[in-house]
Order: structure tokens, then sequence, then C-alpha cells
């Protein structure tokens, strides 16, 4: 094979090979040693940032975060292309840490590849990942780290795989956003677990709105209701560990660690009516409490009303309870037919189901990513992720205080910042759970 | 052109009133239904059952709607309550308030004393909504004309029940109008009739939105030395879900009676979630502070109420519907339509309080068919079902609402004995009954 044609070609082959995991498997090494390096001088050529893998088949990967959903992320991502080493390893905690290291021996034995020495512990493992010799990173520390994170990730060069939701508060939003741009400056990607965005399905439902499909879109609406997330979100009780290891340990329970379920776990569908609408909220209005929940500070129900560009109003429902009545969905009404994104299906004047293959997200959110640095063709879903997280925390502060707010509000004046005064292991009193009408707007 | 409807009256002669009276009084009579009414009189007498605030309220707009109405009768489970609102409605109307002392009635049976009074030809029912079922049917059966405030039933039970008994107001041309104001309200009227006609296309979503204060200073709050359990809710009956239905029935209903009118429909389905997050005191009962539901209409359209009643919140009055081809808005101030063409359409300052009682007295003194039970009892029902939603955490169809649900919140026996409060709804663990 003469190796002297355009690298564009040899970049779509490897584009085919790495889209298709069943197909990957029949390049063979010496082809992709041979195109990586053919993908490494094309990204010399074209501009600045940092060169990828030039001359070596693989990624290496660092993870911040060893967490179940951590955990089961490089799964995913070792899963999603060939080439793929975790070397790298930093959590606030070492028996957290253990356990990640147990689950991923069994799951992924070949591609574990930490050393004693590259496994880090406590509030600054972040920094000793990002120190070492790794191509990526995944961010999987709750959320109140994420923007911090980003940003120690990208100015240190890293490609970056990061869990939502990006932040807790406004001021780490901002903070995400001025990172996503250094990363496009960078040529850096960052890819967020808002895997819908990777879905087959959704991602022509969208398109098919995006073309017009259902008309113009006038209304909207988004919904997890849920179970209770016990014995799926770790809570620890008390007993003799610190305030700060409790709340760490039982983050999803705490607002300032978590963000709230509607920040944490509701932002998929919020982030799916952004892009459906391709636009964030200008304002919205919010109610919640806590009908049944006794752990933590956070709510069990939210219900927000956003109001989006030309008065269009989506609205959102989040609940934890047990036993009531679930539904995860988002749905864009329009003036000529509705979309029910999450089924794939459009009713109305040119009514669709979508019936391809629709991979795992999670899995295809990887590809995608890996893809993407192997290309040398950043994907940056930072800003989305950071403006759909912010849908979310404002949805949130509006149900807190019973408060209606607008975005540039929230996105250029809001004050709100949840950072304890200091990250150690010591005295930190759990913030009353919210009382709308008493909790003040920030 | 303003009080049109105040107008209308008194340039009514006595002469022709009568003449119109003796010829409906004939007409009724040939057709076989029910009361002759007023045959011969020109008077319209009327008894207060629930002499509260919203008893005094209505019972002055209705003596102030028309001429020759008398207030005859009263009945109250209090006596102090109806010593007081006798004593107001004289002291502003002296001459049409004609309350003798024999004619006032005390205690759990006084409707029924109301009622038996033959001078009494209309009723106003403004008891808590809990009792406003029984009291319609002994008033039909009775064979009064009925003003009744909204909402009229707290729970499925109720509301099948005033279905039955504005049925039974037909068949004995008895008229029945219920205190959903805004019905009366002119641009609301002009509003949504244009949304009827066309102007914003085919209907596909909608927002209702009543976000207020929490009502923490209303009635007493201290319980009383002496008072049983019974008088205890009685006295505090909007903060009990028995009595009052929750607020998302007592006053939302107003709101969603909106949204029924302009989708010419009532919901298919619901989900709801709610609770109470500021309003925890045993003071405010075991109703909620907050609820959020979805309603899904016919062919799949939903909208989405938001309701609180919680003290320092953002507060908002309004409602949307969204069209193919516009939506149309009000804060009830005004409608603005934003069509293919803008419009807005503004009041003409006549009292939808006093219209809806001239209307009725209008109807009953022409022998017009002027029932408003079947369409009130199901804006109830949207309210109960949502509240049923929102309480038990499940989502339900109204049609098993209206056949199925066994729901009844009346306590076992009504006397002035003990009564233990039913817990606060518990989402997922509330049963939907």
């Amino acid at each position: 094979m003469k190796n002297k044609t355009n690298p564009k070609c040899l970049v779509f082959a490897q584009h085919e090979g790495f889209l298709h995991p069943e197909r990957s498997r029949r390049v063979s090494r010496r082809d992709f040693i041979r195109t990586s390096a053919a993908a490494g001088a094309a990204v010399l050529a074209s501009s600045t940032s940092n060169i990828f893998a030039a001359g070596s088949d693989t990624i290496r990967i660092g993870i911040i975060g060893c967490g179940g959903q951590g955990t089961r992320d490089l799964v995913s991502c070792v899963k999603s292309s060939p080439g793929v080493e975790i070397t790298a390893m930093g959590d606030l905690f070492e028996d957290r840490m253990k356990e990640s290291l147990d689950k991923l021996k069994k799951d992924v034995p070949a591609a574990l590849k930490v050393p004693p020495d590259k496994r880090f512990v406590g509030f600054d493992a972040y920094r000793k990942v990002l120190q070492c010799d790794v191509h990526m990173v995944v961010l999987t520390t709750p959320p109140h780290w994420r923007a911090q994170h980003l940003k120690a990730a990208v100015e240190a060069g890293k490609h970056v795989f990061m869990e939502k939701p990006a932040g807790v508060d406004p001021k780490a939003i901002r903070s995400m956003i001025e990172t996503a741009e250094l990363a496009g400056q960078k040529r850096l990607s960052v890819v967020a677990g808002t895997q819908r965005r990777h879905s087959k399905k959704y991602q022509e439902i969208i398109r098919r709105i995006h073309d017009g499909a259902i008309g113009e879109i006038v209304a909207g609406q988004g919904y997890w209701n849920g179970g209770d997330m016990l014995g799926y979100w770790k809570w620890y009780d008390k007993q003799g560990l610190s305030d700060m290891e409790w709340q760490c340990r039982s983050w999803p329970w705490f607002t300032w660690t978590s963000g709230d379920h509607i920040v944490e776990q509701h932002v998929h569908n919020l982030d799916v009516l952004n892009w459906a609408l391709q636009a964030h909220p200008v304002q919205c209005v919010g109610m919640g409490g806590r009908a049944v929940r006794d752990l933590g500070n956070i709510y069990d129900h939210f219900t927000v009303e956003y109001e989006y560009p030309n008065g269009v109003r989506v609205s959102s429902m989040s609940r934890q309870i047990n036993g009531c009545t679930d539904r995860i969905a988002e749905r864009v009404v329009g003036t000529k037919g509705v979309a029910d994104v999450d089924r794939g299906v459009i009713t109305g004047e040119k009514s669709f189901r979508y019936e391809g293959p629709d991979p795992d997200h999670y899995v295809q959110e990887m590809a995608d990513l890996i893809k993407s640095i192997r290309d040398g063709d950043p994907i940056n879903e930072g800003k989305n992720v950071a403006e759909s997280t912010m849908n979310a925390i404002m949805g949130r502060m509006s149900a807190y205080t019973g408060r209606a707010l607008k975005w540039d509000w929230a996105m250029n004046a809001s004050k709100l910042d949840l950072t304890p005064a200091k990250y150690e292991w010591g005295d930190l009193p759990v913030r009353p759970v919210a009382i709308p009408g008493k909790t003040p707007l920030v | 052109m303003k009080n049109k409807a105040m107008k209308a009256t008194p340039d009514l002669s006595r002469r022709d009133f009568i003449k119109t009276s003796a010829a409906l009084g004939a007409a009724t009579l040939a057709s076989g239904t029910g009361r002759m009414f007023a045959a011969g009189s020109d008077k319209i007498r009327i008894g207060l059952i629930g002499c509260g605030g919203r008893g005094t309220h209505d019972a002055t707009k209705c003596l102030n709607s028309s001429e020759n109405v008398e207030l005859v009768a009263m009945g109250d489970l209090f006596k102090d309550r109806l010593d007081r609102c006798r004593r107001t409605l004289k002291s502003n109307l002296p001459d049409s308030v004609q309350v003798t002392e024999e004619m006032c009635f005390v205690g759990w049976d006084a409707y029924k004393k109301v009622l038996a009074c033959e001078d009494v030809d209309m009723v106003i029912l403004t008891q808590p909504p809990h009792f406003r079922p029984q009291h319609l049917k002994a008033a039909i059966e009775a064979g009064k004309h009925v003003f009744m405030e909204k909402p009229v039933a707290v729970d499925p039970v109720g509301v099948r029940s005033v279905i039955e008994s504005s049925e039974l107001a037909d068949k004995k041309g008895l008229t029945i109008v219920a205190g959903t104001q805004m019905r009366r309200i002119s641009h609301l009227v002009e509003g949504i009739k244009s949304i009827h006609d066309g102007a914003i296309g085919e209907l596909v979503g909608g927002q209702c939105v009543r976000l207020g204060d929490g009502m923490l200073t209303w009635g007493q709050k201290e319980r009383q030395p002496g008072w049983s359990d019974m008088e205890w809710h009685l006295r505090r009956w909007l903060f009990l879900t028995w009595l009052s239905g929750d607020f998302i029935v007592e006053m939302h209903v107003h709101n969603l009676d909106v949204m029924n009118w302009a989708l010419d429909a009532h919901p298919v389905q619901c989900v709801a979630m709610g609770g109470r997050q500021v309003r925890t005191g045993p003071e405010y009962g075991n109703c909620y502070d907050h609820f959020a539901i979805e309603y899904e209409y016919p062919n799949g359209v939903r909208i989405e109420y938001m309701g609180s009643q919680i003290d320092g919140c953002t507060n908002r009055n309004d409602q949307r519907i969204v069209g193919t081809k516009g939506r149309a808005y009000t804060d009830f101030g005004r409608v603005v339509i934003e069509g293919p063409g803008k419009v807005e359409y503004a009041w003409d300052n006549i009292d939808p309080c006093i219209k809806q009682h001239a209307d009725q007295i209008a109807a009953i003194r022409e022998g017009k068919r002027l029932n408003e039970g079947k369409r009130i009892a199901e804006s109830s029902l949207t309210s109960i079902m949502g509240r049923m939603s929102a309480y038990t955490g499940r989502a339900l169809k109204w049609d098993w609402a209206m056949n199925a649900s066994k729901l009844d919140l009346s306590p076992a026996k009504y006397e002035f004995g003990d009564l233990p409060m039913r817990p606060v709804a518990i989402p997922g663990k509330t049963q939907l009954i």
C-alpha cells in the first residue's frame, strides 16, 4: 500500500473503522499505525494543538473520580474503540478507587495499566493525574468539581470526557464556558456525558425537527419522573465521618455537591430540549419541594416553566419518589406536528418512526470522542452542556427561592457559589433545605 | 355602554314583568316540569345557606344585581357567623334584606330549614365546598333555583352527585349558576369566542399559572378552648382537604375552568406533583402549598398548570393557549390574541360577580334554561383529579376518576365531636382511591 495519498482519504478510512466497533476489529495493527501517523501529520500540518499519539497506536486515559459512573464510563470507553488504555487514576477515597480497580480488572483487564504509583488519592489527586502522560481524562467526580477539573485538564492539554452536569452554580457555568473556548483554541476534544447527543435515533429526530418536519416549534415538555435513587446513589450514615467526608461520599444528596436531582439527572432531558430548540431559555419560573425525602438537603420534585426566545414555553417535570408514575421523555410540539423524541416518533404532516440501529449511547459517545481525537477533528460539547446545566440550575434556583428569573441575570449577575470555604476533612454544616419565599435569590 | 346588565332590569316595567312571569308560570306548568316561579308576584326571594365572607359577598352582589330581589332566610353552622353576616347585609342593604329572627337557622340542619321556607325561590349555596353536593341535591329536590359558589365538590363522589342534581334541575325547569365569574368577564367571552372561531388555528398547547400569596392571615389561627375537632376543622375549612378540596380545587378551579372553556373540553388524563414546603404548621391543616400538573386534553394537547400559595414568591396569574397559527394570552385584565393579526380585548367594566346574578334572575323571570351544573362539576373534577394525582404521585385518567374512583372525603358523621385530621398526603404512599 502506497502511503503518499491524500491524508484525508486515510482519515476517512479510519473513520469508517472506528465508528463501527465490529468492523474496527478488521483494521490491522499496521494499518492503524499508518493511519494514526498520517492523522498526526495532518493535525500538525493543519495547526496548533497537542499532537495526538503521533507514532503510537494507543490512547492513554486517566480518570478523575472513580465512582460508579466513572468506572462505567471507562468500561464504555475501552469497549468503544481499540487501543485505549487506562493508565492513571485519582479519587478522593482509596476504598472507592479499589472498588473501581476491582471492577475494571474484571471487565476490561487488558486495558487496565495503572501501576500503584499512578493511583492518587485526595483533594489534589486530579492534579497528579493531569501530570501523568495521558492523552485524555475522564472527569467523573461529583458535579461540584467539574468546572475546576475541566479547567485544569484543558490547561494541561488533555482531551476530556466529562460527565454531566457541568456544575452546580452559575459561577461554575461561567468557568466552563471559558474553558470550553480555551479547549477550542487548543483543538482539544471535550465530550460531555449527555449521551443522547450521540444516539442515532435522537440525532435523526432532531435533524428532522431542524429541517422543519414539525413546522415551527411552539411548545415542549421534558420529564424525569422516577424513583428515589436509594440503592443507586450511595448514602453513608454520618457516624464517625467528618462533615466533609460524609457529604463527599453521599454527594448526590447535597446541593453543593450534586446540584440537586434537577441538575444532576434531569439535565439530560433539558439538554435535548435545548438541542431541539437550538437555543437556551430566556427566563423561567419553578416550584418544588421535598414531599417524601429526608436525606441530605435536596428536593424530591421540581416543575419548571422555561420560556425560550419568541415566547415558546417548555415545561419540565422531575421527580424522585418511589411508588409514583414514572416518565422519562422529551417531546417537542410544532405547528405541523409533534416529536416524541425519546421514542423516535414524529406525528403530523411528516410522520416518521425511527427504526434504524441505535447503538449503546454510552459506548457511542466514547467512540465518537476517541475518533475525534484520532482524526484530529475535535468535538467540543463544553458550551452545550454548560448551557443545559444552566437551564437546570436556574430552574432549581427559581424553585428554591420561589422567584422567577432571567437567563441573562443568572448567567452574568448571579453570585451564587456553593463552594465550601475550604476543601479539607473537617466541619461543614449542612445548608438548610431551601424554602421558597425565604431562601434568597443570590 | 357601562353596566348593561344593571340597566336591563329597571327598564322592565312592573306590569310587563308580572305579565312575563305569569306567562312563564303557564309555560312551565304546560311543559309539566317544575315549580311555578313567582306567578303573580314581582319579587324573587333568596335564602342564603353559608354566611361566611363569600356568602356575604354573593348575597350583596345578588341583591344589587336586579330589582325586586329580597333576602328572606339565612342558615349557617355557626350563630356568630350568621349574626355577623346578617348585620353587615342589613346595614348595607336595609331595604332588600328582610330576614326575620324566625328565618335565621343555625346548625347541621339549617340548610334544610332554609329550603323548607316556601317563600324562598332561590338559594345561594356558600358553605364550604364539601357540603355543596348535598345542599344542591336538597335544594333542587325542594324546587329552588340555585346559585352556588365554586368549587362544587371535593371528591368524585360529590362531582357525580352534582351532575345528577343538575340533570334533575333541567327536568324541573330550575336554573343553576355557579360562581365562576370568569365566564362573564367580557374580554374572556370575546377572546375565547375568537379562539373557538379559529383565530389561533388548531390548539396544541397551553399554560395556566397562578402563583399567589400564602393566605396566612386567613381566618382565625388559634384554636379556642372548647372547640371540638369538628368545629376547628370547620373554622379552618380552607386548609382541610375534606372541606375545601385544597386550594387547587377551592381557588384555582377558576383558572382550570377557563382552560376547559378555551379548549372546549375536559382533560383526558393528568400527571401531577406537589407538596407543602412552607405552610407546614398544624394551623394549615393538611393542604398543600404548591401543585404542578400536566393535563392532557383530547388530541394529545398538553396543558401545564402551576399553582402555589406561598408568600414572598413571584406572583403570577395568567393563562395562555397556543395554536398552530398563534396564541392567546390573558392576565385577566385583558385578552391578547396573537394570530395572523394582533387583537386585544379589554374589559367592559361590568362586574362579572353582579352579571352572573343578573343573568340568573333574568333567566328565572324569563323562564329560560340556565344550568351551569355539569360544566362546573367537570371543572371541579379537573381540579380534583390534579390534586389526586399530586397526592398519590400517580397519573390518572378522567374516565376512571369520573366513573370508578370511590374517593369520598365525608366524615363518618356530622356532629361537633372528635375528628382526627387525615395526614398530609405523601406521594407514592397515599393511596389512589
